[in-house]
């Protein structure tokens, strides 16, 4: 992987009035990299994007886009990234298909070059159909898709995503990632914010769990899971029973007819501890490997759900 | 300085087309305001009220309706396009481009300059066929315009400030519209007492008026060297308090 960075934050910090909405935030995201900002609402994922942005005067600390720092090279540091915010716009007044040749230009893409981008992504997001008409005769998923297609409109290389399924149907859901890997296989960098755990499980190479203003922990999925101690193995009987000293290896508890054992590594385990319950002449009804997942990753490190 | 052409020439393009696509609310009142006043004042005033500087009373207040009109339409333009834009969520997506505080600022000013000089003009023709004089096509054009661009900067200032529609229809009601009535559209200052009269001489909207009343019925409260003098400084500080409230962000970038 091309290890140039895209986005660099040292050190971010951003107040209002006297709540601290983001604290000493440190964040670097690379070339390529699809990247999740995981959190629960009012954790600091939208002030920090919105930083990047130029949308959110930090209180102190620093943002490079492409090694350029935002407020010196900001034409530069804004033409390299688009965002679809999370809170959908309403312009009243111009068709849909205007409103992205406005937003193409307000990036310095003329008319005339922004027309093979525009009909590309009216179709790419399946608004086609729906191109003259105004924001009032769009449906809720449809204006979703606008705030993408804005965002995506002058082909930057960097596409930044607030809480983009939110609200959203199934069907538009998978639509999207779906298109999100593709741009993502394109070489852009996406930093996706979220409180959708199975959306950063499935699209994000890196993922940072914020809380409360500061960034907890980021790593790639899998080593997420890991800082977890949750491996085991789960085995349900088909009678009840309270011997089973022969497990006597392992750390385990029985709760009715299931019996929860303790493991690094279950699938070495499992054979092991089935053949001790045949020798003991223990039925199996069903044996069960839980799977770890980011929310218990965040239950573990913030002691609640992200969604509480 | 303007880098960003094209950004600079889209936003200018939207502001404008934003006003002519509801073109009902916003060329064709002004009008109808025009015509009621020439009505009323012409038809059942006229005889009742005097001469003012040697000129009929409803051609005498014509170049000041013509100005109201003219600071209503351009202080709307920007001032509502900018809160429409923060209450419609639309602004931020605009503030996120590679546009700089000073093309976004004079692109909204150009917007609502342009639908007041339209007003302006169109006002003019309907003042002209009413009989008004013009004695200086040009220098009338110039006013309205600059009177057109300095008023659209101060409601691009008033409209970045404002929260709700109803802080901007207090500066509307409270400030505009009675400064409008004080600056001469009805009478001329020398009607005034002493002290009413001094104090007209630092509303801005009074040297728009006679410098306009000047440049059309030939008379004024004023000479046209301080009234236009007046108007130039006026417009200048206006652009620049605009586009310095731009660059700081307030209460658009957070």
């Amino acid at each position: 992987m091309n290890k140039k960075l895209a986005i660099e934050i040292t050190n971010l910090n951003k107040s209002y009035d006297d709540v601290e909405a983001v604290r000493g935030i440190d964040l670097k995201i690379n070339k390529g990299e699809f990247y999740g900002l995981l959190g629960p609402n009012g954790a600091g994922k939208s002030t920090t994007i919105n930083s990047i942005t130029s949308l959110v005067k930090p209180s102190k600390g620093n943002i490079k886009i492409f090694e350029k720092d935002i407020e010196e090279n900001f034409r530069f540091a804004r033409s390299k990234v688009g965002i679809a915010q999370q809170e959908v716009s309403q312009d009243w007044f111009f068709p849909l298909e205007q409103l992205l040749y406005f937003q193409a230009g307000f990036y310095g893409v003329t008319r005339p070059n922004a027309k093979e981008r525009i009909d590309y992504i009216l179709d790419k997001l399946g608004l086609s159909a729906h191109k003259n008409k105004k924001m009032r005769e769009l449906s809720g998923g449809m204006k979703r898709r606008l705030q993408i297609a804005k965002a995506l409109v002058h082909d930057p290389e960097i596409i930044i995503l607030d809480e983009p399924t939110a609200g959203v149907d199934v069907e538009l859901r998978h639509d999207l990632w779906t298109y999100l890997q593709e741009l993502h296989r394109d070489g852009k960098t996406i930093l996706l914010t979220t409180h959708y755990i199975d959306e950063a499980e499935l699209l994000c190479e890196r993922v940072g769990i914020i809380d409360n203003g500061k960034l907890i922990v980021e790593d790639s999925v899998d080593n997420l899971k890991k800082l977890v101690n949750k491996s085991s193995i789960v085995i349900h009987l088909k009678n009840d029973i309270y011997d089973i000293n022969f497990l006597g290896g392992f750390d385990y508890h029985i709760s009715e007819k299931k019996v929860y054992i303790q493991t690094e590594s279950p699938n070495l385990d499992l054979p092991k501890i089935i053949l001790k319950f045949s020798e003991a002449s223990i039925n199996i009804e069903d044996v069960h490997i839980p799977q770890t997942s980011l929310e218990d990753v965040f239950l573990d490190l913030t002691g609640r759900k992200i969604n509480d | 300085m303007i880098k960003n052409w094209v950004g600079f020439y889209t936003l200018s393009s939207r502001e404008i087309m934003r006003f002519f696509s509801v073109w009902r609310q916003t060329i064709i009142p002004g009008i109808i305001t025009t015509l009621l006043y020439i009505f009323v004042f012409g038809v059942a005033l006229e005889n009742r009220i005097s001469e003012i500087n040697g000129v009929s009373y409803k051609i005498y207040i014509l170049p000041g309706l013509l100005m109201m009109n003219v600071i209503t339409n351009a202080t709307a333009n920007s001032a509502s396009s900018m809160l429409q834009m923060k209450l419609l969520q639309t602004l931020p997506e605009l503030l996120i481009t590679p546009l700089s505080s000073l093309e976004l600022s004079l692109s909204f000013i150009i917007g609502g300059t342009i639908r007041g000089f339209v007003n302006g003009a169109l006002i003019l023709l309907i003042c002209w066929m009413a009989g008004m004089p013009i004695v200086n096509l040009p220098l009338t054009l110039l006013f309205i315009f600059l009177v057109s661009w300095s008023f659209s900067s101060l409601g691009l200032f008033v409209g970045q400030l404002s929260d709700s529609w109803d802080q901007l229809a207090l500066i509307q009601n409270f400030v505009i519209t009675p400064f409008s009535f004080l600056g001469g559209i009805f009478y001329s200052i020398k009607m005034l007492p002493a002290w009413a009269m001094t104090l007209s001489q630092v509303n801005p909207i009074y040297y728009a008026i006679c410098a306009l009343r000047e440049s059309t019925l030939g008379v004024s409260d004023t000479s046209l060297i301080i009234s236009s003098t007046f108007l130039v400084f006026f417009t200048i500080s206006t652009t620049i308090l605009a586009v310095q409230l731009m660059a700081t962000g307030r209460k658009i970038r957070f």
